[in-house]
């Protein structure tokens, strides 16, 4: 025992020990760096490779080009449009599945979970094939009956891009988040209002909704600030008909010749100081003072709403919904992807296997899907390593100086659109002596994602450390385990459920993202999503179903296997962003 | 038993932030003892038994176990957990959920490198001592509250520490499983002469379980002693409130050495047995501490020496026993008493006190 090592209070600087002043350095180096070097970028008028010179012509040149403002306005329009039918609609579902006696419930709030997952990107190119103007099948479907002469269908329109969101991830997602609140409300406070002599529909309108009013404000900022950052339906549909958002104005802008890098860090630069705006009012007024707190009150609710037979509309309009805006571009996915020539199903034989073929022996495809897998499977380990170990630290129940600040670096990339990180984080690539490392390669599209994925990521392995509870690891300390071996045999058997659901969320958004790697991949490191993006601006649309429906399939088969295992519950996870995509519409 | 010292704390303080958790304590505790920390809640008994399993870093003082020093911030010493060969019971039990029973007790023998035969022999017998002969392959998870406290006291047993710290082990259980694991764990600590460090908040286990008892409050150790010294000659206030319910008097002491008494307000005298107040001089005001079992309860007359009188002022049915307030001595008193004689509410009573077993306070 004499020998046995000891342990001294070591170094501190400022109050901060030593291993926590390196993980600080780290966490402020990943996260604060790329929004430094987007503002610093945007005063630089140099070109990247060139000597740095600063000056405001960036900012002058941006904003006094009407095109820039405008993708700013209509960036707010988009959200603000697509947020009052989705609110709505997840509000009206979420209380049919945990308040009505509606037959089903269960299996809705599973397809809506399992509709959550499935990616925007082929979902965009299915409603291309269904809605586009010359080959659009219900365009031309239309267009066959007698009366009708012009094609009644545009996607490439404004609404055409709200219609298509209210069938991607940010709907389903609300959902997810708002039915557990529902559920959760406290049964004595319905109950009291019926003892009080209320009905259904009073206790409805001046209880239930009113206690509930300020989530539903909560999931509504949430999804407006998610909005603001929707880049691939934006990307896919408003690029042709010159309709811009803020994240395809800054693609746009670097894909002129020469680039205008200077312009986009300056847009890109303002539109992070409104959703840092945003997203401060958001925290501050909603975790400041817990408004949370009454909601959830002891005792689940059995009482449920006796719908009569209206329930069975109810029911019949949900699957209805859920038929046009899933199944049926799903659908049309699979039939464009085997059509010889997609919308001309009058030819002799129409359907042909080539597409996919074609697919599977293209080089280019087959480098893509092993940078993608590599991509992917990088950054899932990488975010369970590093999250995990913040995760740890968050939930350690010593009084710890840093906690505060680095709860706020990990916080931090929440705010930031994907399309801006990758902005900020091209900068950096160019500018470091580690370029070649990092510049163009899968290792820094791995980091970019990796970056992304904090948020989330750390707070679902906090509460999975919370959960844990400090017993079990001291138990094993106090038994004579070091404290590698706890860590082994003890806390990461106990935390693999959380660190396996992060894993294969974090897998699934590396497969899917567009607006990371747009600005950061090359020719070499060049993923999936990306291919299909090249795949749909060429109109290699047959191709590119394919791609879409592999993609997805991919995704499905994950979760389903996840699903089997019991994980990706994100109830429990405390997701708060749209963890596959970056939009919420 | 004295005098083979195990475990010492000498002048130990731990802060939370700016808050003084242990407040410069000292005590030892000697080989094959049981030795109780009782105290309310947030007083810091848990606290020191963690500072004892390195659990806790202190910021003062100097803990010995078995003369080798675990904890000394002076020296820039603090041995960790796995390092001091301690048995730990946790309130929660903390039972590994993905490990089997066996291998929930088996674990301090595998990190230790015990050879596979004797883990199998140990942990069986460590099994057996707690009465889960042929639940090895259960969950832990399939486990009854008070089947996982039997599994975590094995697993803290399994192999033979210097000191076995138990912190609440029973208040998770019903009244009845206590009872029986309290009567199971003291007859395991005597068959295994382990020395054992105990938290409890409830002074009746503390009573029935301990050699000493150390009555503990806002960081300080009260008192140190046996249960029966501190249950009958608590030393502060504080202490005969916290182990059961006390009569106390006010007046002021006269004579001297041994022949002494308290005089009351209405000219009634308590004699004073000499072992108590030390250092309390002729004049002095004091209280007189007793427990309620101490105090006879008898009809109002003449009051006669050790008796005070007094009126009720109101009777509780309780059950079992009546519940009195009595105006007496210009105090209201708190009594107990049996149903078999019962008072009327405005009945006159007097208070028989027992001059062996009151205790005075300055």
């Amino acid at each position: 025992m004499s020998d046995a090592p000891i342990f001294r209070p070591g170094f501190r600087l400022l109050g901060f020990s030593a291993a926590e002043i390196v993980v600080l350095a780290l966490f402020a180096f990943l996260m604060v760096l790329p929004v430094v070097s987007l503002f610093v970028g945007s005063f630089n008028i140099a070109s990247p490779t060139q000597p740095a010179a600063y000056g405001f012509r960036n900012w002058i040149t941006a904003f006094s080009d009407p095109k820039t403002l405008d993708a700013l306005g209509l960036s707010f329009l988009f959200s603000i449009v697509r947020l009052g039918p989705s609110l709505l609609l997840a509000v009206l579902v979420a209380w049919l599945i945990a308040r009505t006696d509606m037959p089903g419930g269960h299996v809705v709030e599973v397809a809506c979970w399992f509709a959550f997952f499935v990616p925007d990107f082929p979902l965009t190119l299915a409603w291309i094939l269904l809605l586009d103007p010359t080959y659009g099948f219900l365009n031309t479907a239309l267009k066959s009956l007698p009366f009708i002469e012009e094609a009644p269908f545009d996607p490439y329109t404004f609404w055409g891009i709200v219609w298509v969101h209210m069938g991607t991830g940010g709907i389903w997602f609300k959902v997810m988040l708002l039915t557990p609140l529902f559920r959760r409300m406290g049964a004595t406070l319905e109950e009291a209002a019926r003892v009080a002599g209320a009905n259904t529909f009073t206790t409805l309108r001046r209880v239930t909704i009113p206690v509930l009013s300020p989530m539903i404000f909560a999931v509504g900022v949430l999804g407006f600030i998610r909005g603001l950052e929707s880049f691939n339906t934006e990307l896919l549909l408003g690029l042709p008909a010159g309709i811009y958002v803020y994240g395809t104005r800054i693609y746009d802008y670097l894909q002129e010749e020469p680039a205008q890098y200077g312009a986009a860090t300056a847009l890109g630069s303002v539109f992070l100081v409104v959703l840092a705006v945003l997203a401060f009012l958001y925290r501050r007024y909603f975790q400041a003072d817990r408004k949370f707190a009454v909601v959830t009150g002891q005792g689940y609710s059995t009482m449920r709403v006796r719908l009569g037979r209206w329930r069975y509309v109810a029911l019949s309009g949900v699957i209805l919904y859920f038929a046009v805006m899933m199944v049926l571009p799903l659908v049309f996915l699979v039939i464009g992807s085997f059509m010889r020539r997609y919308g001309f199903f009058n030819l002799d034989d129409p359907f042909t296997f080539s597409h996919w073929q074609n697919l599977f022996r293209d080089p280019v495809f087959l480098g893509s899907l092993t940078n993608s897998l590599m991509i992917a499977g990088m950054t899932a380990v990488m975010g369970v390593i590093a999250y995990s170990s913040v995760g740890y630290m968050l939930a350690s129940p010593r009084p710890m100086r840093s906690r505060g600040i680095l709860e706020f670096l990990c916080w931090l990339p929440w705010v930031i659109p994907g399309i801006l990180l990758g902005l900020g984080l091209l900068w950096i690539f160019l500018a470091t002596p580690l370029s070649v490392f990092l510049y163009g390669t899968i290792f820094g599209i791995a980091l970019a994602l990796t970056i992304q994925d904090s948020p989330v990521s750390t707070q679902a392995f906090k509460s999975g450390f919370l959960q844990l509870g400090r017993d079990l690891e001291e138990a094993a300390r106090v038994s004579g385990a070091s404290w590698r071996y706890t860590y082994f045999r003890i806390l990461l058997p106990l935390v693999a459920p959380v660190a396996l659901t992060i894993g294969m969320l974090n897998f699934g958004s590396a497969m899917t993202t567009i607006s990371i790697p747009v600005l950061l991949y090359s020719a070499q490191s060049r993923p999936l999503s990306i291919l299909l993006l090249e795949y749909s601006f060429s109109g290699e649309l047959e191709r590119g179903a394919a791609l879409g429906l592999l993609i997805t399939v991919i995704i499905c088969a994950m979760i389903v296997v996840g699903r089997r295992f019991g994980l990706l519950d994100l109830s429990r996870s405390g997701g708060g962003r749209n963890q596959t995509r970056g939009d919420a519409g | 038993m004295m005098s083979d010292v195990v475990l010492e704390f000498r002048d130990v303080l731990k802060r939370f932030g700016g808050t003084i958790i242990v407040d410069h304590v000292s005590f030892t505790v000697n080989r094959g003892e049981f030795f109780t920390l009782l105290g309310p809640s947030g007083c810091g008994k848990t606290t020191t038994l963690r500072l004892i399993a390195g659990l806790e870093v202190p910021d003062g003082g100097e803990i010995v176990l078995d003369g080798q020093t675990l904890a000394a911030p002076a020296a820039g010493i603090c041995l960790p957990p796995d390092k001091r060969n301690l048995g730990m019971m946790f309130q929660s039990y903390a039972i590994w959920p993905h490990l089997s029973v066996f291998e929930n007790v088996a674990f301090p023998l595998r990190v230790r490198r015990v050879p596979e035969p004797d883990i199998a022999r140990k942990v069986t017998e460590a099994l057996e001592l707690v009465g889960l002969t042929g639940m090895e392959g259960r969950g832990a998870t399939q486990l009854s509250g008070g089947q996982q406290q039997r599994v975590a006291l094995a697993r803290a047993v399994v192999y033979t520490p210097s000191l076995l710290l138990l912190d609440e082990p029973l208040s998770n259980l019903d009244v009845k499983l206590r009872e029986q694991m309290r009567m199971e764990l003291r007859a395991l600590q005597r068959r295994l002469d382990l020395t054992v460090i105990y938290v409890t908040h409830d002074q009746s286990e503390a009573m029935s379980l301990s050699d000493r008892v150390a009555v503990v409050n806002k960081g300080r150790f009260e008192q140190v002693g046996t249960p029966q010294e501190v249950y009958e000659r608590p030393r502060k206030r504080f202490v005969g409130d916290f182990l059961g319910r006390t009569i106390i008097v006010r007046g002021i002491v006269r004579g001297a050495a041994s022949e002494r008494w308290v005089e009351l307000p209405g000219a009634e005298r308590i004699a004073v047995p000499p072992e108590t107040g030390a250092g309390v001089t002729d004049g002095t005001r004091v209280r007189v501490l007793c427990r309620p079992e101490e105090v006879t309860l008898l009809p109002g007359g003449e009051s006669g020496p050790n008796q005070v009188t007094g009126r009720i002022e109101t009777v509780t049915y309780m059950g079992d026993h009546l519940e009195y307030t009595i105006r007496a001595a210009e105090l209201e008193l708190l009594m107990t008493a049996s149903k078999k004689t019962p008072h009327a509410v405005g009945a006159e009573v007097r208070l028989q006190f027992d001059p062996q077993a009151v205790t005075i306070l300055p």
